[in-house]
């Protein structure tokens, strides 16, 4: 199976060395735009470093990706345990709702961007394969009693049906380790592939996935915008877009509540179970700097989806945005 | 007009990184020819603009097409403009021209094709293979496949299977207009008689219930999803103007209570026969055909029995004001002293 993999990344190992660069390397054609900062449009080339925001400091663009690499690395043995605590096991059902919404059918290319524990990717190829199993049970169903015609005209003729292949990438090694940990204890072998990469220069060739999943994972990339652009670069036409990433809550009194609950409890169970406050902290300053459900839905329409959507959970404090390259 | 320049100079950057990305793929995207003729048009469109502003030289392989178009194009443009504006579902939302040429040829083509069309594609394609897979959410994946689209983009379709099946109403519904706008109009002509209201009934809803032949073992599937809540509105809507578009051209001007007593008998006999050609499996479906035939006898027997019923009550009416009459003159009462 590893041998015959499509798509191979041609680039794993050059970003094994620069994995922490944040300047794009030119691609022919590439419009100037693209090395554009995600606030500010102006053409002249900049020389000088930009800012951006890590949580709620200023940071240089280059260091962002450093210490969005740091966070990640130190959390990533207690993720999973993290997420549970945090949203009180909510998280799994927003997951959920992402597949559901996502609605795979089999034989489908998924990719799993800033997938890094695979909980995505995990669900994704469990959907797939509930599914083919319901659709060969209808065909036996039919099939009951199949006439000697319809037995002569299937023999021969069983097609392989195409398997469905989830390609999870992570800009961090950690992340991805835990996440190959936890499918060798869940028993998943075949269908998952791991691939360290950065969302805003994936190394993937065009037209490669049918669905492009980035959960909880767009807040942390420097230029979002060139994260979406690589995003319809590598999606087939036809290929959808979805991302999961907590987002703006439009109702005041949850919104007091869930601020509450984000400064005060969330860095202290950080402390407690991780041992590690400032990521913690890190994490809900930059839900925080994200930008809300509108102006991702814009984001997404200027990189080029179509029929972009947003759908609301728990109020807001999470929604999914989808979007079609067609 | 510093920023409309500078916009015009990022489309120009933008449409000379497409034009690179279509020349890479001509050969790798059969089915995308259609749309990559209106990529080609939308691209001259945004050269003739920008050769206007005097901001960028146009790629040389384009150059002599670009001379060419040049003239007309300057008209069209404005025109093509009007046209995405106006259209409430070209495209997104954004109306600004600068952002949609960074996008790849496929996305180009967009322009030219709104998305409602291309779903409208995508749902007649997916018919030919609801035999197979029925009619459900597959049915659409395989028929975005056949497009050259990855199968994800069946999610695109809210509603799923309800909404193939009601692309399916549509269609087959707006071509029964057309046949039927045909007939009238060899009538007008005089190339053919003038049919019977009873016939004329009975050839249309004949001829529409048989576009249902070759879906005729998934109907009842079909059927079921009509009929839940989500789809219950539309699909009573397309019924409605079936049975409207089959009486107009029956000749029906009425203004009157008939308007109602005529569609709701023809909305009656289309559902009860429908349900018999689902479980018919005589040749040809000919018991279907038999009870239509007994069903508008029925309607068209009910019509006059109602009339005669009414001359009736009224003869009967005057015939009793006559006896009344007779013996107020025979007892003298009708005397005038």
């Amino acid at each position: 199976m590893a041998a015959s993999l499509r798509g191979i990344p041609k680039k794993v190992l050059r970003f094994t060395n620069r994995r922490i660069t944040s300047r794009t390397a030119p691609t022919a054609g590439v419009p100037l735009n693209r090395r554009e900062p995600p606030t500010a449009r102006n053409f002249s080339a900049e020389s000088e470093p930009k800012d951006t925001h890590f949580g709620f400091q200023t940071v240089p663009e280059h260091e962002k990706a450093e210490r969005v690499y740091k966070v990640f690395e130190s959390v990533a043995q207690k993720y999973d345990v993290m997420n549970d605590a945090m949203s009180l096991g909510i998280h799994r059902l927003w997951k959920d709702t992402l597949l559901h919404v996502m609605n795979p059918q089999p034989g489908l290319q998924l990719l799993d961007t800033a997938g890094g524990t695979g909980d995505i990717s995990f669900r994704f190829l469990e959907y797939a394969q509930s599914v083919r199993q319901r659709q060969l049970r209808q065909r036996a169903r039919a099939n009951q009693t199949p006439s000697w015609v319809e037995v002569a005209a299937d023999y021969g003729k069983e097609a392989e049906p195409m398997e469905s292949r989830a390609m999870v990438c992570d800009i961090n090694k950690e992340m991805l380790k835990v996440g190959k940990e936890r499918a060798e204890r869940a028993g998943i072998t075949s269908g998952v592939h791991w691939v360290v990469g950065d969302a805003e220069e994936l190394p993937f060739d065009d037209n490669q996935f049918d669905v492009y999943t980035i959960a909880f994972g767009i807040r942390n990339v420097t230029h979002i915008q060139q994260a979406l652009q690589e995003a319809v670069r590598v999606l087939k036409p036809g290929g959808r877009f979805l991302c999961l990433e907590f987002s703006k809550v439009s109702n005041p009194l949850l919104s007091k509540l869930y601020d509450a609950y984000s400064f005060q409890v969330i860095p202290v169970l950080g402390e407690v179970i991780a041992g590690d406050w400032m990521s913690y902290q890190y994490l809900v300053e930059s839900i925080r700097r994200f930008p809300d459900q509108e102006t991702f839905k814009e984001m997404m329409e200027d990189a080029g989806f179509f029929r972009v959507q947003y759908m609301n959970l728990t109020g807001g404090v999470v929604a999914i945005h989808s979007g079609f390259k067609l | 007009m510093a920023t409309a320049l500078l916009r015009s100079l990022r489309a120009a950057v933008g449409v000379r990184r497409t034009l690179s990305c279509v020349v890479a793929q001509t050969c790798s995207s059969p089915q995308y020819s259609g749309l990559r003729r209106g990529f080609h048009r939308a691209a001259l469109l945004r050269l003739a603009d920008d050769s206007k502003s005097n901001q960028t030289v146009p790629p040389p392989y384009h150059h002599e097409r670009f001379q060419a178009q040049e003239p007309q194009k300057g008209s069209s443009f404005s025109s093509a403009e009007e046209a995405s504006a106006s259209d409430p579902d070209a495209q997104h939302e954004d109306p600004q021209p600068n952002t949609s040429y960074q996008d790849q040829s496929g996305e180009q083509a967009e322009d030219y094709e709104t998305e409602d069309q291309l779903q409208a594609r995508i749902l007649t394609a997916a018919l030919e293979f609801v035999p197979q897979h029925g009619w459900t959410v597959e049915a659409i994946a395989a028929g975005a496949e056949t497009l050259g689209l990855s199968a994800a983009s069946a999610g695109m379709f809210d509603n799923g299977a309800g909404d193939l099946v009601l692309h399916f109403v549509a269609e087959c519904n707006s071509q029964l207009a057309k046949i039927l706008a045909e007939q009238h109009n060899h009538i007008q002509l005089g190339h053919v008689e003038k049919k019977t209201t009873s016939e004329f009934l009975r050839d249309a809803v004949e001829t529409r219930l048989r576009m249902l032949i070759p879906y005729i073992d998934t109907w009842p599937q079909a059927m079921s999803l009509l009929l839940l809540p989500p789809n219950i509105a539309n699909s009573l809507k397309h019924l409605s103007t079936l049975v409207d578009d089959i009486w107009y051209y029956a000749g029906d001007r009425s203004t009157d209570l008939n308007w109602y007593t005529r569609r709701a008998a023809l909305t009656g006999i289309y559902n009860t026969t429908e349900l018999v050609m689902v479980q018919d499996s005589s040749p040809d479906f000919e018991e279907t055909w038999a009870f239509l035939d007994n069903r508008i006898r029925d309607v068209v027997n009910m019509a006059n029995t109602a009339k005669q019923v009414q001359s009736t009550g009224e003869a009967v009416v005057q015939g009793l004001m006559g006896a009344a009459v007779t013996i107020k003159n025979l007892t003298g009462m009708n005397q005038r002293r």
